[in-house]
This record gives C-alpha cells, sequence and structure tokens, in this order.
C-alpha cells in the first residue's frame, strides 16, 4: 500500500484539535513534502523523521513522500507530528502493521536518533484523544502526569519499540494524590496580624485583596503563604489548571496533585504577558493563575493598559482572544493578591522615615491601578513595617498554615452549604439574602454607608467581606461585628 | 364620596379639652373642635412638610428625603393629605413607621383625594386623621385654604418642598408666619414654574435648607428631637462607649489595630471589629496610612 492517515492533534489555545498526517509513498523523484499549512518547525520534521527513521533501524523509501496535514486551512505549528508522520510513512511502506495507524492516535516529537520527546500540551492531546476514543501514543518522559484514572497513554521511548506493535498502556488506574503546598508558612511570620487576618478572609471567600505598604513590610512574603491555606483543587478544577500548564510547556504535576498555582508575574509584563496572546496563542498569567492565585506585586508599576486588559477576566473568569484567525478562550478565574506602595517613594506613612514625595504625585501613583479594577477588589489592607523587635522575640506563638487552612475549609463549607455560589460574585437580592441582615445590622450598614459616603458597589463589598467574616464565626445571619470588621477592610478611595 | 375604613378609632375634642392640643389652642384662629380618626395624643408639635400637588420629582424627593429623616429622628409629621408633596411626605413618614397627622378640609370620614383611600386608613393607624368640620362635611374650595392654619398651627416648623405661583401653600406660610412658626423651604431652579412660588418664599425671609444636617440645627432651636422618637438609624449605645478600652487607648494616641491588639492583649478579630463599629459611629477615624485615631466627637 502507497498511502496511509494517521490520528494526530494541534493545540489551539488550550484545546487539542484533531489532525490527520495523510501519507502517500509514490512514484517520481525522491522528495519529501509536507503540505496543509505547516509552519518552520513542522517543514523540519522532514529532516528529523528521516534520520529517526533510518536510526531506528527502518527504511527511508527511495521515492516520492507527500505529508498533508487535515484540515488544510488549519495552521499546523511545533515538532508534535513528527511521530505521526513517521508512523504514517513506516505503515505506507509496509514496515509496521496497519493497526497501529488506525487504531491510536500520535504525538512526539523524534530526536535525530530515532528517541521520542514530549511536546507542550501533552496532557490536552490526550484529552483529545479521549474524547476520540483513541489510544494515544506519545513519548514516555510525559508518563508521570497521563498516568491518570482514564486516559489510554501508551508511552515509547524510541520509534524502534513501534516494532512491536500497539504499545502497553501506562497504568491508568491511579486516582490523583492530593497534595498541599508547604513551601511557605503563616507561622514563620511574627506580627501582622490584621493582614493575615485578611487573607484568611480572602482565602474563604474567594475576595481579591490589596495590600498596601512601605518597602520591605513584608507584603510579598504575606502573599506568597497564601497558597498554604487554599484549600486543595477539586479534580475537575486540577484538569482544568493543569491543562493551562500543559499547552503552555510547563510542569502540570503540582496542579495535578492539587496545589493551587501561584503565579507572580514580574511588573514589566506585557498585555500579551499577563492575559494570553502571541502567535500562536498562548496562555498568560492570568490563565496560568486559574483556579489559584495571581500575585501582582508593585501594582501601580504595571503597564496601565496591561491592568485593565484583567477586568475582563476578573469579571467572567475567562479571556477570550481575539484574532485574525478565529476566537480563542483561556479559562482565567484567579484570585487576585495585589501589593502596592502607598507612593513612588514608598514611605508614605512609615513609622521612622519621611515620605519625600509631592503631594499630587501620590494621588496620581495610588490612582494608577484604576477605579474599575479597585472595584473589583474587595480587601485593601495598610501593611505596615514592623518593629524589628517583635521580628525577633515571637513566631513561635503565631498560628500555623495547618490551623488556617482548616478554618477555611470549615467557613468554605458552610458557605457551600448555604448554596449561593461564591461569596465574592454574590450582588444584589442574593446577597442581602444570604447575609440575613438583622434590623440592627442594617441601621449600622445605613449608617456606616452615609458615614463613609460607600457607593452601591462599596456596600456591595462591605457586605460580602462581611458575610465572610461570619461564614468563619459560624453565624448564619451576618450582624453589626462583621459588618464592623468588614470596615476596617474597604479601600481608602471614595465608593 | 367614599367613607374612610379604618379600625382607628374616633375622637372628638372641643377648645378647652385637656386633649386638645395646646399649642395650637394659643394661634391666633384655633377651630373650635378637631374631628378624627386615631389618637388624640399624637397631636404633639411637629415637623409640617408640604407642597404643590402638582409636585415634580425634584419636589417628591425632597419630601421623601427631609421627611424621611425628620420621621426617623422621631418628629411627627404633619400635612394634608394631598395629592404630591403632601402624600410624599406622609408615605416617608410611614415607611419609618413614625407617627403622622393628616389635616383634611373635609369631614375626617370622608376619602378625598379619593386615591388616598388606604394611605389615609394608615395614617390614621399611626397618627391621626384630623379636619376642624364635622362628620360627613363634603370638600368645599374655601375649606382648604382655611385648614392650611390647622396644619400650621399644630406644627413646630414648616417645610416647603415645591410651589409654583399662585399656590395655596403661600397661606399656609402666612399662618405659620402669624402662629410664629418657622418657615423652611427647599431651594429650586430658577427655571421651573413649580419652583417660582418656593424660591419667592426665600426671597421674603424664609430659612432656605439644602441639606438634612441644615434642617436638622434649624430644627433643633425651635423643637428638641424627641427622646421617644424611633431614633435616628442606629446609634452606638452611650454606656457601651464610656468604658471602651479601645476608645480611651485612640482618643490618646494613633494606633494600628496590630499594634492596638498586642497593647490591649486583646484578639485581632475583636480589635478590628469594635474599630470598625466604632468607626461608623463617628468615635475614629482612619488616617491615609492605616492608622487610627479619634476624632473629636469621641473627646467631647
Amino acid at each position: 500500500m502507497a498511502q496511509c492517515s494517521v490520528r494526530t492533534a494541534t493545540v489551539l489555545g488550550v484545546e487539542a484539535v484533531p489532525v490527520d498526517a495523510e501519507v502517500d509513498v509514490g512514484a517520481g523523484l525522491p522528495a519529501f513534502a509536507i503540505v496543509g499549512l505547516p509552519d518552520l518547525a513542522v517543514q523540519e520534521a522532514r529532516e528529523r523523521v528521516r534520520s529517526a527513521v533510518r536510526a531506528s533501524g527502518f527504511d527511508v523509501p527511495n521515492a516520492r513522500v507527500v505529508v498533508n496535514l487535515a484540515p488544510g486551512p488549519l495552521r499546523k505549528h511545533g515538532t508534535g507530528f513528527d511521530l505521526a508522520i513517521a508512523i504514517g510513512l513506516l505503515t505506507a511502506t509496509g514496515q509496521l502493521p496497519k493497526r497501529i495507524a488506525d487504531e491510536c492516535a500520535a504525538v512526539g516529537e523524534l530526536s535525530l536518533d530515532g528517541s521520542v520527546r514530549a511536546v507542550p500540551g501533552m496532557l490536552a492531546h490526550a484529552l483529545a484523544a479521549r474524547a476520540q476514543g483513541r489510544p494515544l501514543i506519545g513519548p514516555a518522559e510525559a508518563t508521570g502526569s497521563l498516568a491518570i484514572r482514564d486516559l489510554d497513554y501508551r508511552p515509547i521511548s524510541h520509534l524502534a519499540q513501534l516494532r512491536g506493535g500497539i504499545p502497553n498502556s501506562a497504568c491508568g488506574s491511579i486516582g490523583l494524590a492530593t497534595a498541599t503546598d508547604t513551601r511557605a508558612d503563616f507561622g514563620d511570620v511574627a506580627g501582622h496580624e490584621l493582614a493575615k487576618r485578611a487573607l484568611l478572609v480572602a482565602a474563604t471567600g474567594g475576595h481579591n485583596i490589596l495590600m498596601v505598604g512601605p518597602p520591605g513590610s513584608g507584603k510579598t512574603m504575606l502573599a506568597r503563604r497564601l497558597p498554604s491555606i487554599l484549600p486543595p483543587l477539586e479534580n475537575t478544577e486540577r484538569l482544568e489548571t493543569a491543562l493551562v500548564h500543559s499547552v503552555a510547556g510547563l510542569d502540570d504535576a503540582q496542579a495535578l496533585s492539587g496545589i493551587r498555582p501561584f503565579r507572580a508575574p514580574h511588573h514589566s509584563a506585557s498585555i500579551a504577558g499577563l492575559v494570553g496572546g502571541g502567535s500562536p496563542p498562548r496562555p498568560g498569567e492570568a490563565s496560568l493563575a486559574h483556579n489559584g492565585v495571581l500575585f501582582l506585586d508593585e501594582m501601580p508599576e504595571f503597564g496601565p493598559a496591561a491592568l485593565q486588559a484583567l477586568r475582563q477576566p476578573l469579571e467572567d473568569g475567562f479571556v477570550t482572544l481575539v484574532r485574525a484567525e478565529g476566537r480563542l478562550r483561556f479559562p482565567a478565574r484567579f484570585a487576585l493578591v495585589g501589593a502596592a506602595n502607598p507612593c513612588p517613594c514608598g514611605f508614605k506613612g512609615d513609622r521612622d522615615r519621611a515620605c519625600t514625595c509631592p503631594p499630587g504625585l501620590v494621588e496620581r501613583y495610588q490612582g494608577r491601578i484604576g477605579g474599575p479594577l479597585m472595584d473589583r477588589i474587595d480587601i485593601v489592607i495598610d501593611v505596615a513595617r514592623i518593629d524589628p523587635a517583635l521580628m525577633l522575640c515571637t513566631g513561635a506563638t503565631a498560628v500555623r498554615s495547618t490551623e488556617l487552612r482548616e478554618l477555611v475549609l470549615e467557613s468554605r463549607a458552610v458557605a457551600l452549604r448555604r448554596g449561593r455560589g461564591e461569596t465574592s460574585v454574590l450582588s444584589g437580592g442574593d446577597l442581602l439574602a444570604a447575609c440575613e441582615l438583622s434590623i440592627a445590622a442594617r441601621e449600622f450598614l445605613e449608617c456606616a454607608a452615609r458615614a463613609h459616603y460607600l457607593s452601591g458597589r462599596g456596600v456591595t463589598r462591605l457586605l460580602r467581606v462581611a458575610r465572610t467574616c461570619a461564614d468563619i464565626a459560624g453565624d448564619a445571619r451576618v450582624t453589626t461585628e462583621h459588618l464592623g470588621e468588614a470596615l476596617g477592610y474597604r479601600s481608602r478611595e471614595v465608593g | 364620596m367614599r367613607t374612610l375604613v379604618t379600625c382607628a378609632p374616633q375622637f372628638e375634642v372641643a377648645l378647652g379639652d385637656p386633649l386638645y392640643p395646646s399649642h395650637l389652642a394659643e394661634t391666633p384662629d384655633p377651630p373650635a373642635a378637631l374631628y378624627g380618626f386615631g389618637d388624640p395624643a399624637a397631636l404633639v408639635p411637629g415637623l409640617a412638610v408640604i407642597g404643590a400637588r402638582k409636585a415634580t420629582p425634584y419636589g417628591l424627593q425632597a419630601g421623601e428625603l427631609f421627611a424621611g429623616w425628620a420621621a426617623r429622628a422621631g418628629y411627627t409629621i404633619i400635612s394634608g393629605g394631598a395629592i404630591g408633596c403632601d402624600q410624599s411626605a406622609h408615605r416617608a413618614a410611614l415607611r419609618h413607621h413614625a407617627s403622622t397627622v393628616a389635616v383634611l378640609g373635609c369631614g375626617a370620614d370622608l376619602v378625598y383625594p379619593s386615591n388616598a383611600a388606604e394611605l389615609l386608613a394608615a395614617i390614621a393607624e399611626s397618627g391621626a386623621v384630623i379636619s376642624e368640620h364635622p362628620w360627613g362635611t363634603r370638600p368645599q374650595r374655601w375649606m382648604f385654604r382655611t385648614r392650611n392654619r390647622i396644619i400650621a398651627g399644630l406644627a413646630a416648623g414648616l417645610v416647603v418642598l415645591e410651589a409654583g405661583l399662585p399656590s395655596g401653600t403661600f397661606s399656609t406660610a402666612d399662618y405659620a408666619l402669624a402662629a410664629g412658626r418657622d418657615v423652611f423651604v427647599v431651594p429650586g431652579s430658577i427655571f421651573a414654574p413649580e419652583c417660582r412660588g418656593s424660591n419667592r418664599l426665600l426671597h421674603q425671609g424664609a430659612t432656605p435648607i439644602c441639606d438634612v444636617s441644615e434642617l436638622a440645627e434649624a430644627l433643633a432651636s425651635v423643637l428638641p428631637p424627641p427622646a421617644t422618637g424611633a431614633g435616628a438609624g442606629w446609634a452606638l449605645a452611650s454606656d457601651t462607649i464610656c468604658g471602651d478600652e479601645i476608645l480611651a487607648a485612640l482618643r490618646t494616641h494613633n494606633w494600628r489595630p496590630d499594634d492596638l491588639a498586642r497593647l490591649l492583649e486583646e484578639d485581632i478579630v475583636s480589635v478590628a471589629r469594635r474599630i470598625g463599629i466604632l468607626e461608623a459611629g463617628g468615635l475614629v477615624v482612619r488616617f491615609g496610612d492605616g492608622r487610627y485615631g479619634g476624632t473629636p466627637k469621641s473627646r467631647g
């Protein structure tokens, strides 16, 4: 036979789209052509396939080889087609049994010596193969994260292994192990009790939080400890998050083991870097933080356009990229943790050092984050530099992350039983119903709203945070006390 | 004409009767008798809130604002039960469960205007619906002008929301001045014909009120806020203020919640809650750097 078609796929967004690698070996001058909108990396597959086939002890036909990657209009990129092209070539020339091409899908890059390498998005490929009911033949080095339940993965480390027919399945019956992030612990943080409490509230209700304080006050240190009190990822969340990491070519093992991602992009990040983009479109930091934490240190230093681009994901939980080739949707539901200096010099309000900024500059600096984005931040706290003496003497007395995590889990269970969805997205009638304000609490709220000129959105934020405070206390109703605490977390801007 | 259906008791008080409101008796031309539904004890000095029947949204909102505030502060709201501004004032009072009095131009058992049946019944149950005319007296034009002197006489102060030219509201203002009552006027647009009358009252020397605090201040001099009122919303209980360690500490120095908790050896959550409550009560204030301190109110 002179023709063979092998099922493979290309990654588009966070999905793998099926592609057929059709190989035709025919009469004519010896040649090797690849058609079907291949990019340069795909074109170079010719040389890799030729060498790998030869190094594996197979023969390269002395004929005209044409490879068509279908569907034609879809742009193909990357090196993942190598394995499928090689299998197609070998099957068409009768050197491999036909069953492999008929029953399986294949993805992997070939090295010149015939060994098989992993490509970004192996998890996406495995899921796409599962959707088509085919086992996936791929590199053995990617087995780690793919050896999970109901994925039929057939790892090979060398092309020559296909001589024995369809490879054996990697043990596909293990469930997902659950790990916790223990890299940083709140027990190591002295003082900062209010900030810790605010982070506990944020972790419980899924609220976005902004920490304001002079340099060296511990904002970054506090933020890095937030993952240690977050509940583990649910099974579906694990897969969603691991998928994004997988297509970005990052390690997806952490997400699969239930650890929430913590992304801390530098403030020089571009829009594409933050929300995704490029060609081919890759997920940005917002998507990599899906189901986890996006930490923006020095938030006012970020480009205004990049910051404002976060508004859509903060609202909708996904990013839609519109390009000439079409629309792509990346998941991006994350908790935003921001840190900012109070002013450009950083020492406004510091206990020892005086601020040297001219007054107008301070307002402009604080205004850089922008009203619409601040509207999506429920909790704003001030973090002060702590007394050096305090830093040295405590530590043993600080509450450990494990205890806080227990509290978060319990309180989230309370919120879940109420059954109105996550507190941080409640609004309007649902929010009021969830709060069950007593008459006293209602009057307190009115009084506080008037005293602080709170806008409707400000009141909504206050109620959400108060609802979470009540959840932590285990109270069914929001009382004056909870509102009082929430009032301390409101943003300093009017509204 | 429909008769008023209410479960509130009927009453009749004559001039000289102990139940007859004494401040009304002192006016130049007090009615000989009052017929009404509800509680004659509700006829205490209150705040009259009146305005044109052809009210604009501006007048209705002003009625809602000022009558609503006064009702919450415990003042009795007095008005004429008419369409427009009058009814908005009554409704604002009822919404805040405050006492309100409607003075009608016809007999108190008749429903006039005809849309007011439910409103009048509610007023009778929360305060009183009264008239100087015997039961069953049908309304005549001139009666509304004379009933305005009762509204002015019952009130300690009079708020005019909106009045065009000519307007019956003027007669109420005249009666109020004759009875020695203060007249407050909500300024209106110079372009709105509905406000021409009220703006003229300002020109003639009435006190303009532009917000609630101005009304509160102006009213405090003629009628102190009733102690037994519904209360002006939430307020800090005074007995919890004096022994408050947190407030005492914040009066002397500005503190961050963290430092305060360490100083008082209390946990951060209860300190944060208390500070929030004190802040809403206007006793402490948060500064730009996250520190809190006592306000002048906390020291006075």
